[in-house]
C-alpha cells in the first residue's frame, strides 16, 4: 500500500509538482515571515539595549514617579566602583537626570537633559557614533550640549548656536544655564531624539547643586544577557534603597510592539497554510474524483476503507515529505544569505524608526522554529487531506465501478 | 450431490424509488451449486450488472437475500462484507480496472498481500498464475503497456489468487477480439475445471454464451429461462 501510494502521486506528475511547490513555498514563506520577524525584534532589541537603555538600570523609586533630580542615589562612586570590579558586568555609567526646557533665539521646547561622562558613555550607548554634525562632548568645554537633528530643526539651530537650558534645582528654585551647541546627533528613534539633551555631568551638578557623590541613574551593560536575573540581584542587594529595572521593564512599549508584530506574523503565517490547505483539498479532492472507478474496484476486491483512507492520507503525507525539505533548504537558504547582508526597508523606515527599529534587517531563526513550521505544514496538510479522503470513503463501490 | 454455493432468495432491486422508481431486478431466484460454469444473459438494461453487484455484495438488494457459501453476506456490516469478498470473492470487471501503477506481477499479488499471505508463497502462486494465463513474459509490465486482452488476464490471474469460492465476472470479454474472448474463455473453463472455482459471468456474446454449461436468461429485472446445455 506504501508503494502503491508512492506510485499514484506519480501518475500525475504536474499536479503532484503543484502540490510539492505549494508546500515548498508555505514552508519557505513562513520561515522567511518568521525569519524576518525575528530580526526585526532582535535587532530592535539590540537597539534599545546597546544605544539606549542598557541591560539594567538602577534609579531612586522616587525619582521613578516625580522625575525631579533632588530624589538620587548615593553613594555612586562607591556603588560604580563595586559594579566595575563584577566580571559578568561590561560597562557601568552614572547620569544625572533633569527635565527643563531648552530655548533657541526663535523658539522653545520640554527637554530631557542627561548630565553625562562623555568617556563612559562612549562605552555604554555609543553617544559619539551618532553625532551627524559638530563635535561629540569632550571634557574641556563646560557649556557645550549634545542635540538631537530633529530638535535642532524645530529650534532652527546649528552647532555653535547658543541656547539656554531653564529647570529646576533641588531646591525647587528655577534656574538656566546658557550653553553652546556642541554637535548634533541621530539615533535611530527619532522620538527620543527630540526630547535628549546631553550635556557635562560637572556642569549640571553645579547648577542643580547636587553633592558630586549623587546621581540619578545607573546603568548597566552586560556581557552575557543569561546574566541579567542574577546581576539584577546583585546590584539590588548593592543599593537596597534603590529600584532595579531591567529593559523589559523600562520599556514596556516595546514589549507591545513585539506582542503585535508576533500577532501580524501569526496572522501572516495563518494566511499561508490556510491557502496552502485549501490548494492541498483541491488537488487531493481532484486526484480522488478522477480514480473513482479505481477506488471502487480496490474496495470491490477487498481493500477495506481503513486502507483506502490510509492510503490518500499516505499520498498527502509523501507530498509533504518531499516538499518540506525542500521547503526548509529554501528557507534556510534565504536566511543565511539575507542574515548577511541584511534587508534594507528604508523605504519604510521613516515609520519604522519612530518606533526605534532600524531600517536595515538581519532575518536569523533558531533551528528549533524550522522544525516547528515543517511539522505546522505536514500537520495542515495531513488536516486537508481529510476531507478528499472521507469523500473517498463515501464512495459505494458498485456505483463507482459503474462511473465512467 | 455437490452443495449449494451460491442462494439468491426474492432478491430485487430498485433505483431512485423515491422519485422515478426503477425496477433493475424483480424476485429473483437463483441457485448455483459449487463448481458450475454459468452465463448471465439477458439484452442490455436486463438487470445482469445490478445482481451480479448484489451476489458480490457491492450493491445492497432493495429486498431479498444473498446465501454465499451459507453465509447471509446481504446482513454483513461493509467491513466484514469487504473481508467476506476479499477471501471468497475474486471479480473481473468488464474494463480491466487492474490498478495502474502496479505491473501485472503486483496487481496479482496485491489481493494476496492484503490477505497478509507469506512473501515466498505469495511470488510462488502469482507466477503460477501468470504462467496460467500464458503471461509469465509481462510480469513486470504495467496495464498501460499490455493490450486489452493481455490486461484482461491479468485480472483473470488477479481474481483467482486468493483460491476464491466464486468468481464473478460481469461481460469479460465485453472489449476483446474474438481471439483474445476465446482465449480467456479457454482459460476460466480450464481454471473452472482444474480448481473447482464456481463461475458467474454476464454476457450477451453468443461464443461465450456457448461455453456455459447453464445459462440464465434475464428479460427487464426477471429470470425468464435457466437452462442446461452441453458447451460448444
Amino acid at each position: 500500500m506504501f508503494q502503491i501510494a508512492w506510485r499514484n502521486i506519480w501518475r500525475n506528475k504536474s499536479r503532484s509538482l503543484v502540490v510539492i511547490s505549494s508546500i515548498v513555498i508555505g514552508v519557505w514563506a513562513g520561515i522567511f515571515i518568521l525569519s524576518f520577524s525575528w530580526g526585526l525584534y532582535q535587532n530592535n532589541i539590540n537597539e534599545t539595549i546597546f544605544k539606549q537603555l542598557s541591560h539594567i538600570q538602577i534609579h531612586n523609586p522616587k525619582f521613578n514617579v516625580e522625575n525631579d533630580s533632588k530624589y538620587t542615589l548615593s553613594p555612586t562612586d562607591t556603588i560604580m566602583t563595586q559594579l566595575q570590579a563584577d566580571d559578568r558586568i561590561a560597562s557601568v555609567s552614572n547620569r544625572i537626570i533633569s527635565n527643563g526646557m531648552i530655548s533657541s533665539p526663535t523658539t522653545a521646547s520640554g527637554v530631557k537633559i542627561y548630565g553625562i561622562d562623555p568617556l563612559a558613555e562612549v562605552k555604554q550607548i555609543g553617544l559619539d557614533n551618532n553625532v551627524k554634525k559638530g563635535a561629540y562632548l569632550s571634557a574641556g568645554k563646560e557649556n557645550a550640549i549634545l542635540i538631537g537633528e530633529k530638535l535642532a530643526k524645530k529650534l532652527k539651530i546649528k552647532p555653535k548656536s547658543k541656547v539656554v537650558l531653564t529647570f529646576t534645582n533641588v531646591k525647587s528654585e528655577i534656574v538656566s544655564g546658557a550653553f553652546r551647541v556642541a554637535g548634533v546627533y541621530r539615533s535611530k528613534n527619532i522620538s527620543l531624539d527630540e526630547v535628549n539633551v546631553y550635556v557635562l555631568k560637572t556642569q549640571l551638578r553645579k547648577l542643580l547643586e547636587l553633592k558630586p557623590t549623587e546621581s540619578n541613574e545607573i546603568a548597566i551593560l552586560l556581557k552575557d544577557e543569561s546574566q541579567l536575573d542574577a546581576v539584577k540581584k546583585y546590584s539590588a542587594d548593592l543599593v537596597p534603597d534603590g529600584k532595579v529595572e531591567d529593559w523589559k521593564e523600562l520599556s514596556p512599549e516595546l514589549g507591545m510592539i513585539i506582542e503585535s508584530f508576533n500577532l501580524y506574523t501569526y496572522i501572516l503565517t495563518g494566511i499561508i497554510l490556510l491557502a496552502l490547505t485549501f490548494g492541498i483539498i483541491n488537488t487531493m479532492l481532484m486526484s480522488v474524483l478522477e480514480r473513482i472507478r479505481e477506488l471502487g474496484m480496490l474496495m470491490a476486491i477487498g481493500l477495506n476503507k481503513r486502507k483506502i483512507f490510509i492510503m490518500i492520507m499516505l499520498e498527502t503525507f509523501y507530498l509533504t515529505l518531499v516538499g518540506s525539505p525542500l521547503g526548509l533548504l529554501l528557507g534556510w537558504v534565504t536566511v543565511s544569505v539575507f542574515g548577511n547582508i541584511g534587508i534594507d526597508i528604508s523605504m519604510f523606515s521613516e515609520g519604522l524608526s519612530s518606533y526605534g527599529f532600524s531600517s536595515m534587517i538581519y532575518p536569523a531563526l533558531d533551528n528549533q522554529n524550522y522544525f516547528i513550521i515543517a511539522f505546522m505544514c505536514l500537520i495542515t496538510s495531513l488536516l486537508s487531506a481529510i476531507y478528499p479522503a472521507l469523500k473517498a470513503l463515501r464512495l459505494n463501490p458498485s456505483e463507482a465501478i459503474r462511473k465512467i | 450431490m455437490a452443495k449449494t454455493i451460491i442462494d439468491a432468495h426474492n432478491l430485487s432491486k430498485t433505483y431512485n424509488a423515491d422519485t422515478v422508481p426503477v425496477k433493475a431486478v424483480q424476485d429473483v431466484h437463483i441457485h448455483i451449486e459449487e463448481g458450475e460454469f454459468v452465463a448471465l444473459v439477458g439484452p442490455s438494461g436486463s438487470g445482469k450488472s445490478t445482481l451480479l453487484n448484489m451476489i458480490g455484495g457491492l450493491d445492497e438488494p432493495t429486498s431479498g437475500s444473498v446465501v454465499l457459501d451459507q453465509v447471509e453476506i446481504t446482513k454483513l456490516p461493509e467491513n466484514k462484507l469487504i473481508d467476506f469478498r476479499l477471501h471468497n470473492i475474486g471479480f473481473v470487471f468488464q474494463s480491466y480496472n487492474l490498478i495502474p501503477v502496479l505491473t501485472a506481477k503486483e496487481n496479482v499479488g496485491f489481493v494476496l498481500q492484503l490477505q497478509k499471505i507469506p512473501k515466498e508463497e505469495r511470488e510462488k502462486r502469482v507466477l503460477n498464475l501468470l504462467h496460467q494465463v500464458g503471461l509469465e513474459d509481462k510480469l513486470n509490465s504495467r496495464p498501460g503497456e499490455l493490450s486489452g486482452g493481455q490486461q484482461q488476464r491479468v485480472a483473470v490471474a488477479r481474481a483467482l489468487a486468493s483460491k476464491p469460492k466464486i468468481v464473478l465476472a460481469d461481460e469479460p470479454t465485453a472489449n476483446l477480439d474474438s481471439k483474445s474472448t476465446a482465449n480467456l474463455l479457454d482459460i476460466m473453463a480450464k481454471l473452472n475445471k482444474e480448481e473447482k472455482t464456481t463461475f458467474l459471468f454476464s454476457t450477451h456474446d453468443i461464443r461465450v454464451i456457448q461455453k456455459a454449461r447453464r445459462v440464465i436468461t434475464l428479460v427487464d429485472g426477471k429470470v425468464e429461462s435457466d437452462v442446461q446445455q452441453t458447451p460448444k
